[in-house]
């Protein structure tokens, strides 16, 4: 371990904390790659981040069930009070009361079945997951409810995948070993990537008749 | 699953949306583009100045106090509702006519009723700036409803269709005509479940069209072909797109225009971040089209026009050429066998010279109920001697129907299923060096 994070440590910075910080850029890249490369998208760099890092805090099944919890009960709200034809941000609201009121009741099952390790998820965790909602439902607004669960999947793909190398132990270590090598590493990874013109895997599948048809042309 | 190298080698002309952005969209006058087309108020005001038709703007709601003093009596019985920020089709309301019997209250596309507190609870979020990107506070207007041209009525029940263009350096590069479904809700967005057709550049003829991405033969619900509508005024369309282009000083662009019963052509909205859907429906790249008219210099419409059809027409298997008032039609084409009513099939057929008579394999026949046998007659063939029974049918060539007597045989070691003879290629030219495609069915 070099001494920059030697000393770190020795001051008191939680070593946790350390990697948590430098897996930052390392988890953006993913998602940036997987937007611009493979073409997934998600609701977006910060909603599959921030689902990551809550996924940190609670688990990852834990993370799923809170996660799916939220969004249900949002939606259901939202199905129950779409004919009181609110306006938005008071609509908004009561949505959340609905999230809110679940994760009041989540926890009171988890007290009555005594299971511990979900009494001490902290609720910051919890709280950073209702964008969601909002997302959601934009998202169901805007591009109906199959494009709407197809973005969810999506980011619930990411979001774990992401969990799962920020809690890589080998990953953790090395960047421990290197914290000053992420940062120049990640930005021309980058910057090599925000100029990547070509087709993305997606689009590869979507043009596929398109591709055959000029694959067909060539040949007369 | 390996991506074979040919199929990466045969994608290189298309146009995703990494390349979209990066090569056309933001050296095109971006930041210009997004004040502009983004705000569709001041658009249309441009265009007005530049002597572009657009549909008539009804009435302007800035505030909650215009809101309230709006005078409802004023709106014609059909009309539309748009967010002055809106984009890719959110926030529309399209009001179909009024409701029967009540005073204020009007009908949706998809048939539900419209009062003044839903308009109002609508134009308030519109107002708080819901169905903007950015948040902020936004205008909602009123906008006339064209009235649907009579060639595309039967193509679509509910909604305008429009002609999507995209230009690129003052060029119209490639179109799509946009057909509206009840899924759709009467709008003309692709995603939101239009059909998108693609046309023929030079003649403004549709060809192949797409649904959710894949390709459709009829118009879902119905037995009508999207393929081969003429487009009326085409000339006129292109030139519109071209004008557009020039008012608004942004390079890359779609122009979306409509055409009224009434008043033909108009340009009803542009946008900075076409689909790309629209190589799909075309079946061509529009990555090579674009680069094939990167850096030439356009002066006037015309010349614009001339060289959008004459680079990027005819490419279709559409395309009819005459000699002396015949077609002509290639080795293998697309026919359609009609026994009756809704008893028909479209396949491939052999354009044969050496045989009079059509024929048409026993599988086919069977089918589509073909049955109804007339005579039969004896006929020599490579294989010896056979007794074939002869029944009336239609046969559609190139949209040029023929009644005939066909032979059924059995054809089932022979690659094509339908034979087309001598006796029914009278009003043809055959050139065996024209080939068409077997498209998807």
């Amino acid at each position: 371990m070099p001494e920059l994070t030697q000393y770190m440590i020795l001051s008191g910075v939680p070593k946790e904390l350390i990697g948590l910080i430098l897996m930052l850029p390392i988890v953006a890249t993913l998602i940036a790659f997987s937007r611009e490369i493979i073409g997934v998208k998600g609701f977006g760099i910060y909603t599959s981040l921030i689902i990551a890092y809550a996924f940190v805090g609670t688990g990852l099944a834990n993370g799923v069930v809170i996660f799916a919890l939220v969004l249900i009960s949002g939606t259901l709200m939202r199905l129950f009070i779409r004919h009181f034809r609110l306006l938005y941000l008071p609509r908004m609201a009561v949505v959340l009361t609905g999230v809110a009121f679940t994760i009041f009741l989540m926890f009171i099952v988890a007290a009555f079945y005594h299971q511990t390790e979900f009494l001490k998820i902290s609720l910051f965790p919890i709280i950073i997951m209702i964008p969601l909602v909002e997302k959601f439902i934009g998202a169901q607004i805007e591009r109906g409810p199959q494009a709407a669960i197809t973005l969810t999947v999506e980011t619930l793909v990411l979001a774990s995948l992401s969990y799962l190398i920020i809690t890589w132990g080998w990953l953790t270590g090395l960047i421990l070993d290197w914290p000053l090598a992420v940062f120049p590493a990640v930005l021309i990874f980058n910057v090599l990537l925000g100029k990547w013109t070509g087709l993305r895997l997606t689009e590869l599948v979507r043009f596929r008749e398109l591709i055959k048809y000029v694959e067909l042309s060539n040949k007369q | 699953m390996a991506i074979p190298l040919n199929y990466l080698l045969n994608s290189r002309g298309i146009l995703g949306i990494n390349a979209r952005n990066q090569h056309y969209i933001r050296p095109s006058g971006f930041k210009r583009a997004l004040r502009i087309i983004d705000n569709k108020l001041p658009t249309k005001r441009i265009m007005k100045k530049a002597g572009i038709p657009t549909p008539e703007t009804l009435g302007v709601i800035k505030s909650m106090r215009d809101l309230y003093r709006f005078a409802w009596g004023s709106l014609p019985p059909s009309f539309i509702l748009k967010p002055n920020r809106g984009y890719t089709g959110r926030g529309i309301i399209i009001v179909y006519g009024k409701k029967k019997n009540e005073r204020f209250a009007w009908v949706k596309a998809d048939r539900s009723v419209l009062r003044i507190r839903d308009l109002q609870t609508h134009i308030h979020s519109i107002l708080e700036g819901d169905y903007g990107k950015s948040g902020l506070s936004d205008i909602a207007y009123f906008e006339e409803r064209l009235k649907i041209a009579k060639v595309f009525k039967p193509y679509s029940s509910r909604g305008i269709p429009d002609i999507r263009i995209i230009m690129y350096n003052k060029i119209p590069v490639m179109a799509q005509l946009r057909l509206p479904t009840s899924h759709s809700e009467g709008k003309a967005n692709l995603h939101l479940g239009a059909i998108g057709v693609g046309v023929d550049m030079a003649t403004g003829i549709t060809t192949n069209a797409i649904l959710n991405n894949t390709f459709i033969e009829y118009i879902p619900g119905t037995r009508l072909s999207p393929r081969g509508i003429k487009i009326p005024n085409w000339s006129q369309i292109l030139s519109l797109a071209y004008q557009s282009q020039v008012a608004t000083r942004v390079n890359f662009l779609g122009v979306d225009i409509a055409i009224d019963r009434e008043k033909g052509p108009m340009v009803l909205e542009l946008n900075t971040r076409p689909g790309l859907a629209v190589q799909v429906a075309n079946l061509a790249p529009l990555g090579e089209r674009l680069e094939r008219v990167r850096g030439l210099k356009v002066g006037n419409a015309k010349r614009a026009v001339n060289i959008a059809q004459d680079l990027f027409g005819g490419e279709t298997e559409e395309e009819v050429e005459e000699v002396g008032g015949k077609k002509i039609i290639g080795a293998n084409e697309l026919v359609e066998i009609i026994a009756g009513e809704n008893k028909k099939i479209e396949t491939i057929a052999k354009i044969d010279t050496g045989a009079y008579r059509s024929v048409v394999a026993k599988t086919i026949a069977d089918a589509i109920g073909l049955d109804k046998i007339e005579r039969y007659k004896r006929v020599r063939s490579s294989l010896g001697e056979e007794e074939r029974p002869i029944v009336k049918a239609v046969l559609k060539i190139h949209g040029v129907a023929i009644e005939t007597e066909v032979f059924i045989a059995d054809r089932n070691e022979m690659k094509k299923d339908v034979i087309i003879g001598r006796k029914d290629l009278k009003q043809f030219v055959v050139d065996p060096t024209k080939n068409i495609l077997i498209k998807k069915t």
